[in-house]
């Protein structure tokens, strides 16, 4: 019965059956492909999950930035940076890289004490209290598409550095 | 250029996407499958623009779809083969009264979906008055009674 329905028929309409099997075949794997994508999407494959959520920390442990490992392109992002200083001094940090380059800073709290340029990095000056711990919190934009560096330094043996993937 | 290559890029995924859906999906639309239709629209509309609101980028847009849209037709007139690729067969689910269990079930239809066709299009009351029943290529079924 069901090898007669893959007979193609010839009236009233011509058909072409292996074709048509294709068609369901390829709509079937379509569906489960779908669901995969959806499945790691919920996962963090394009951004803001498990699979995205990253952090990265100095050598000496000082320095540690949470950050998206896979993001789009026009969406914002935040990066966390927390900084151990001498508690009661400022410390100072410096921002570097494509990340920060070709992505607009749209938000950046607290306001540092000061902040300069260094050839082409940021330079930010926070003030700790008595913990000596300084944090960071920016809002990344971009409409880059492809892969940003960024690096994060609190002196020669603080540095860390990371990138994001921006997908279209 | 970013607005060329977004619109071609959308109207490439979303035919995909569609294909996949299948022919039946938003064949008879529904209320609720229209209103699906208004969320993809939506959906897409953001991609499409990106940032750029602007007369010209959603005239270079608009051009891109249609461009690409006539030249689809226009190369399924051409080539024969591509068409049926693109278009696909139609597909018949009832013959002489009987239904076609297997291709039924790989087409997504029931035997109600088919009935109500043959009582909406014919005014069919049952299904031994059906000589054939067609899926055609846009997904609509076409119902042919027994003279």
């Amino acid at each position: 019965m069901s090898e007669d329905e893959l007979l193609s028929r010839r009236h009233p309409v011509q058909e072409d059956m292996p074709m048509q099997q294709r068609v369901w075949r390829f709509e079937r794997v379509g569906w489960y492909v779908l669901v995969a994508i959806v499945l790691l999407a919920l996962a963090g494959l394009f951004g803001n999950g498990p699979l995205s959520d990253a952090q990265v920390v100095s050598q000496d442990g000082r320095v540690r930035v949470e950050y998206q490992r896979l993001s789009r392109s026009g969406t914002t992002d935040s990066l966390f940076i927390t900084v151990q200083g001498i508690p009661g001094q400022p410390v100072e940090v410096q921002l570097e890289g494509s990340l920060l380059r070709d992505a607009s800073i749209e938000t950046l709290q607290p306001e540092p004490q000061r902040s300069m340029s260094h050839g082409q990095a940021m330079l930010f000056q926070l003030g700790t209290k008595q913990d000596g711990v300084a944090t960071l919190y920016l809002t990344l934009r971009s409409e880059h598409v492809g892969t940003l560096k960024g690096s994060v330094m609190a002196g020669p043996e603080s540095a860390v550095h990371f990138s994001t993937f921006l997908y279209p | 250029m970013d607005s060329i290559l977004r619109a071609a890029g959308m109207y490439v995924a979303l035919m995909l996407l569609f294909r996949v859906a299948g022919r039946r999906s938003l064949a008879d639309l529904t209320t609720f499958d229209f209103v699906l239709l208004l969320i993809i629209g939506e959906a897409t509309q953001q991609a499409l623009l990106g940032e750029d609101f602007s007369f010209t980028n959603a005239m270079l847009v608009i051009a891109t779809l249609i461009v690409l849209d006539v030249g689809l037709s226009l190369a399924k007139l051409n080539s024969k083969p591509l068409a049926r690729l693109l278009d696909g067969h139609a597909t018949l689910v009832v013959e002489n009264g009987r239904f076609l269990h297997h291709r039924m079930r790989r087409a997504r239809l029931t035997e109600d979906d088919i009935l109500e066709s043959a009582r909406d299009s014919q005014g069919i009351e049952n299904i031994e008055q059906v000589k054939f029943a067609i899926v055609e290529r846009n997904g609509k079924i076409s119902i042919i009674p027994v003279e």
